[in-house]
């Protein structure tokens, strides 16, 4: 029973643009709850929560980013140390559709290169208002050699098994470690600093 | 696998003096006394330590006797005294193997000695092995002993003990290296020389030392841990005891490893060169080669700390893998003597000399440890009985499925973090939500047995009549009085009771022994029923002392305690102080085992359990109580007549826990058989020797603890070899068992409430307003937006911080008050974020390559970040302005489109009009000829112009007149405008004399006809500007009488103005200030 409490920290990005359901993809993963209410993330949000895989305990910290395009440039800077990232669209906004692809590039450009991506069709529970073919979110993600699930933040659809998806691929490609590892900062906590290290 | 007790069965050590004397000095420490007290005897044999009544007598020392002294005359013959010296008396003819002093008033504890010459000796103290490092001062430079445990190497079928010594050595602060030292040693090895350095192995890069776990055998707690230790020329197997001292050698070996950081040098282990010859010389291996010395190596140097290597590092070792970690002593290791221990060590061998090992000596009793375990192969009659071989019973235990898993990674875990321990204390806090309770059948059984061997089957006693108990916790006392159980801590009769009793164990169950633990004749066996094998866990054991000084191992106490499902229990064998009056020893020594006793525990940062902390307490032993003031006949008489009733009346135990003097909590049950002490072995007739000693109820079996139900209680008058009947117990016991589905329920509820405290935890605010628009933003006009941060529940400290890539949190026309703070929980701070264009951002803002637009990111330590949102719109202005655009501009700024404003700044500066441009346009900007004409007609008399400020507020006012066309309307004081003057010039972004010129115009400075030249170079509007400029300050100097401005007082105004350094602000040196208003000057006082 005396197990560690976790042995692993993944830290999670959610970007996608404005309105897709990023935020509500983390609090349905989170507290297991949806809110109708739609107020636009202005800025960084994280939320952790400890999964256990493979009889790992991994403490998920995702991190929530404002989808407005006015903030992608400052946005971009929390990709780096990002071991995984949920790209995430609208099926039924065509739009957030055809950017994937404008999103795939800022993440070649400024995550780090091992970065485990992730595709999500947010909304599925909207199949009437749907104008994105499950279908062509899955031949996109097949290009990019990507997972693909459709989601529905609001009827708990997938939600869970995306984010344990994406982190067990993760753990896969982590080493294994001895627990003491120092690759793996365990010990930072909830510790964020944006970029700030960077400069100051 | 069973060699899992060799650490007990192994002759390690233990000469009584030693242990005396450490006992003494640990004693005393814990208690100084102002008297010192020794023990002072003769005595010869087993008569020494058999019953204190025979020896022992204790005496008050005489005021100048600080010390204790302890000698042994002979081999068997043994004295001990107080003593006015530390010393020992060197040089007389008997050998004064180990003293102590221990109190006040003398200086310090004199450390005992038996050892050696050298640095090291063997230091004592019961129970297990902790080196304190702070005593490793010592000598030899900076070699020090950090951990050592003994173990089994196996090379293929063979087992040969070792004891492995971690040993240190650092030259220097901060550099340090590590080697290995294995030893032989002999089997009753009581000093250093009865141990032998067999080789070196050192700690280096390629050196690991790592628990294996053999193909095909499954782990048994309890069991030896398999080791392997790995270097590029070796690959040795061996067999730890199990338990928190191997795990504490194994991080500690762990630790010496000198890892794979480049940076430290590779060791060199040069100092390991003075023990090579006892490498190079296998053939000398062996404690009883040449006397147990290598004279070439012992002459090598004074520094050496070894007779042969082995010699003293080995009693060091042989001190190390029994000292306790409870008790210990700091001894200084000085003015040893180790010669004279020497001698009589070799006094103490057999003179025969050549044998290899004690299993050749005549009486027997040293079986070779892994010959010990073959005890089946011997023509034994104790075979014959039985239903289960021994073999049998070991392979059940192997079979057992008990995973690897959690223990094995125990052994390398230390960190626990604070999440850890709320994760347990919330599941033990909701324990009743995931487990339930399920009885379990204990048997307890007890039995004193007199020193004899087993003779007869114990199945009457532990299997018949009853159903097959799921645990059986059985305890022996007096298992062997022979001098070297008590000495050596090593006798055969542990195994053939612990066979007899595998082999007697309920038939209809399949039971793995989970641990066997003795000290000296107290043995306690813990076998579980195989298929509950995986459900115990944590087990650890530990013995406690009562006996001889308080301290020794003939009286005392074993206890196992382990984690059954999910209840704690404390198994309890004691045997307390004889004889009828004494039973006010027996309290105290009940007392001293339920202090004493402590238990390590899997996180090494708990404290030590003691027995009471656990749920269920079983407690069984020989307890030694008395039946009192009764005369022996009436006692058999009223237990024939069976009046147990009577007796109760008359019994200690029952009067003492009733007088609430020990056994509090605990319920015994009823006692419905007759005393089962003492009989005349070999019959169920009372004790017919002289003593004729009254019939008592010495053997009982308590209990403590919630759901407990005793079955049965009950004597077993079948079995005849002892003067003692053993006592059993059957129990129910109600333990708590996990429900898996609701314990992974409950543990992920923990951790979820966890996570959502620590999301709570996160450092959040709310932002009063997040977008900010400032609208007709003009030159040189502050606006402010405030907003508020109302901080949450979390103290948290916020900052605006830097994007990347740039060099600061905002742009430059902005500015935010504070920028950075603090917030108490539910606190709230007003900022403002202040926006004022000057000079240096007025021209990108009028040109449009800058805009009223910027994303502060507001940061909270450890938190989230949030965007601030800043927009506007700005007023374009002639100030920031160029001077060739404001010449293009016919229209007031503000009356044309930003377009035309954009790309008529961004245009770029011609040095010679060539005309292809634009040709509509005027010689100077009308801005300043606006400001100028105004002075020329208002103010050509004023005085301190120039000189004193103007009011902001009217410079807003011109402002606007000149950025709208309207200076009909303007209405100002003369200082305003000249001060608005000023201000247009220094907000050129290119200066009336281009910063091209700059040089040149300095150069030139005194010389009027090479200034002139340099004027003439500047582009068209640039060089209007300087001539109208120079004329209007002519202007003003013809009217200096009234004015009282001088060409001094301009030059310096002007200078500063019309030549600007194009380096930028940094501050001008007054030789360039000097040169600048110089060549203004030259345009004042003569005329072009």
């Amino acid at each position: 029973m005396a197990k560690k409490t976790y042995d692993l920290l993944f830290k999670l990005l959610l970007i996608g643009d404005s309105g897709v359901g990023k935020t509500c993809v983390l609090f349905r993963f989170s507290d297991d709850a949806f809110n109708t209410t739609f107020i636009s993330t202005i800025g960084i949000d994280f939320k952790i929560k400890t999964v256990e895989l493979q009889g790992k305990k991994i403490k998920l910290q995702i991190w929530d980013t404002a989808g407005q395009e006015r903030f992608h440039t400052i946005t971009t800077s929390y990709y780096r140390g990002a071991m995984g990232i949920m790209l995430v669209y609208d099926i039924t906004n065509g739009k957030s559709f055809e950017n994937i692809s404008k999103w795939l590039r800022n993440i070649d450009e400024h995550a780090n290169e091992d970065v485990e991506r992730m595709l999500l069709g947010n909304k599925c529970d909207m199949d009437d208002k749907r104008v994105v073919p499950k279908g062509k979110g899955e031949q996109i993600a097949r290009e990019h050699g990507i997972r693909f699930f459709e989601t529905s933040a609001k009827a708990n659809i997938n939600i869970e098994k995306a984010f344990l998806t994406l982190a067990e691929d993760i753990l896969r490609k982590t080493p294994v470690k001895e627990p003491n590892s120092e690759n793996v900062d365990i010990s930072s906590g909830g510790g964020v600093t944006g970029w700030k290290s960077k400069c100051c | 696998m069973s060699v899992a007790n060799s650490s007990h069965r192994a002759a390690l050590l233990r000469v009584l003096l030693i242990l005396l004397v450490a006992q003494n000095l640990a004693r005393c420490q814990l208690t100084p006394a102002p008297v010192q007290i020794c023990h002072s005897f003769h005595c010869f044999g087993e008569m020494c330590y058999q019953e204190a009544e025979f020896a022992n007598q204790i005496a008050e020392c005489e005021p100048e006797e600080h010390h204790c002294e302890l000698i042994q005359l002979t081999t068997v013959h043994y004295m001990a005294r107080c003593s006015p010296r530390c010393e020992g008396e060197i040089g007389t003819s008997y050998s004064p193997c180990l003293l102590a002093n221990n109190s006040a008033p003398s200086p310090g504890p004199c450390s005992l000695q038996c050892c050696s010459g050298g640095p090291l000796c063997l230091v004592l103290s019961l129970g297990h092995l902790t080196i304190q490092e702070d005593k490793l001062v010592l000598t030899p430079p900076a070699l020090v002993r950090n951990q050592a445990v003994q173990g089994v190497l196996c090379e293929g079928d063979s087992r040969q003990s070792r004891l492995l010594g971690l040993v240190r050595y650092r030259p220097e602060r901060g550099v340090q290296e590590h080697a290995l030292f294995l030893y032989n040693h002999r089997r009753m090895a009581i000093t250093g020389d009865d141990v032998s350095l067999d080789q070196i192995v050192p700690v280096s890069r390629d050196f690991t030392l790592e628990e294996v776990f053999p193909d095909g055998e499954l782990y048994i707690l309890g069991s030896d841990v398999t080791v392997q230790l790995d270097t590029a020329e070796l690959n040795l197997i061996f067999q730890l005891p199990f338990g928190s001292h191997t795990r504490t050698f194994l991080q500690e070996v762990a630790r010496a490893c000198p890892g794979f950081n480049p940076e430290t040098p590779d060791p060199e282990f040069l100092w390991l060169s003075r023990y090579k010859c006892t490498e190079q010389k296998p053939s000398q291996r062996g404690w009883n080669s040449a006397s147990g010395t290598w004279p070439e190596c012992t002459r090598k140097g004074e520094d050496q700390p070894s007779i042969g290597g082995g010699g003293s590092w080995g009693g060091a070792l042989l001190e190390a893998v029994q000292a306790g970690r409870s008790e210990r002593c700091d001894e200084e290791l000085e003015g040893a003597d180790w010669e004279m221990s020497a001698a009589a060590g070799s006094r103490e061998r057999d003179p025969a000399g050549g044998s290899q090992s004690d299993d050749l000596r005549p009486d027997g009793k040293g079986l070779l440890v892994d010959q010990s375990f073959r005890g089946q192969d011997k023509p034994d009659s104790l075979l014959t009985r039985q239903n289960k071989s021994k073999s049998e019973i070991t392979d059940m235990v192997r079979s057992s499925t008990i995973t690897v898993s959690d223990k094995a990674h125990i052994l390398s875990m230390q960190k626990f973090g604070l999440r850890d321990t709320m994760v347990k204390s919330h599941l033990v806090q909701k324990e009743e939500d995931y487990t339930y309770i399920q009885n379990f059948r204990f048997f307890v059984g007890t039995y004193n047995v007199n020193g004899q061997s087993p003779k007869e089957c114990l199945q009457p006693w532990l299997s018949h009549g009853i159903q097959a108990p799921d645990i059986y916790c059985v305890g022996f006392q007096e298992l062997d009085l022979s001098k070297e159980a008590f000495f050596f801590h090593d006798t055969p009769k542990e195994e053939e009771w612990f066979k007899a009793v595998s082999e007697s164990l309920h038939p209809d169950a399949k039971y793995a022994k989970v641990k066997l633990i003795r000290l000296v004749g107290i043995m306690l066996l813990l076998y579980v029923k195989q298929e509950h094998a995986a459900h115990i866990s944590e087990v650890e054991a530990e013995t406690v002392g009562t006996g001889i000084m308080g301290r020794m191992g003939n009286k005392g106490g074993v206890a196992i305690r382990f984690q059954f499902h999910n209840t704690s229990i404390c198994v309890v064998n004691s045997h307390l102080a004889a004889h009828t009056e004494e039973y006010e020893r027996r309290n105290q020594d009940y007392k001293d085992i339920c202090s004493r006793m402590q238990f390590c525990q899997v996180d090494p940062s708990l404290p030590p359990l003691t027995i009471s902390k656990h749920d269920v307490i079983l407690w069984l032993g020989d307890l030694n109580y008395r039946i009192e003031e009764l005369d022996v006949e009436k006692v058999k008489k009223l237990i024939e007549e069976k009046a147990f009733h009577t007796l109760y009346a008359y019994d200690q135990l029952k009067t003492q826990v009733a007088a609430k003097a020990i056994f509090e909590g605990f319920t015994e049950g009823e006692l419905t058989f007759q005393p089962t002490y003492k009989y005349d072995a070999g019959s169920d007739e009372w004790d017919t020797s002289e003593k004729c000693r009254a019939p008592a109820w010495c053997d009982r079996i308590l209990w403590k603890g919630k759901n407990i139900t005793q079955l049965s209680y009950q004597s077993h008058m079948a079995l005849k070899t002892s003067d003692h009947k053993p006592v059993s117990s059957v129990f129910d016991i109600g333990v708590k068992v996990i429900n898996e589905e609701l314990y992974r329920k409950t543990l992920e509820e923990i951790v979820r409430s966890l996570d959502k405290m620590e999301n709570a935890n996160i450092p959040s605010v709310s932002l009063s307003k997040r977008e900010f628009f400032f609208q007709n933003v003009k030159y040189m006009q502050l606006q402010v937006e405030s907003f508020t941060i109302h901080n949450g529940q979390v103290p948290c400290q916020f900052e605006f911080i830097n994007k990347p890539d740039e060099e600061s949190y905002c742009k430059q026309w902005l500015n935010a008050n504070p920028s950075r703070g603090f917030l108490l929980p539910d606190s709230t701070i007003k900022i403002e974020l202040e926006l004022f264009v000057n000079k240096t951002t007025a021209t990108k803002l009028n040109s449009g390559e800058d805009k009223i637009e910027d994303i502060l990111v507001l940061h909270l330590d450890r938190g989230k970040d949030y965007f601030l949102s800043v927009s506007g719109n700005y007023l374009p202005s002639c100030f920031g302005s160029p001077i060739h655009t404001l010449c293009y501009l016919k229209e007031p700024i503000l009356d044309l489109p930003l377009k035309a404003i954009r790309e008529l700044t961004l245009m770029p500066l011609q040095t010679e009009d060539d005309g292809s441009q634009l040709k509509n346009h005027m010689d100077i900007p009308k801005e300043l000829w606006m400001m100028v004409d105004y002075l020329y007609q208002n103010a050509i008399q004023q005085e301190d112009l120039f000189q004193q400020p103007g009011l902001r507020s009217e410079f807003e006012h011109i402002r606007d007149c000149l950025d709208t066309g309207t200076t009909d309307t303007l209405s100002a004081s003369n200082h305003s405008v000249a001060e608005a003057l000023l201000l247009f010039l220094e907000s050129l972004p290119e200066p009336v004399i281009c910063y091209s010129a700059y040089h040149n115009c300095l150069e030139c400075s005194g010389n009027y006809t090479a200034s002139k030249q340099v004027i003439s170079t500047l582009p068209t509007f640039h060089k209007n500007v300087f001539d109208y400029l120079m004329k209007f300050l002519r202007e003003l100097l013809k009217n200096s009488a009234k004015n009282h401005l001088d060409g001094n007082i301009l030059a310096s105004i002007f200078g500063s103005l019309l030549l600007r350094n194009p380096a930028g602000h940094q501050k001008l040196e007054i030789a360039e200030k000097k040169k600048a208003q110089e060549f203004i000057r030259q345009f004042l006082y003569n005329s072009p």
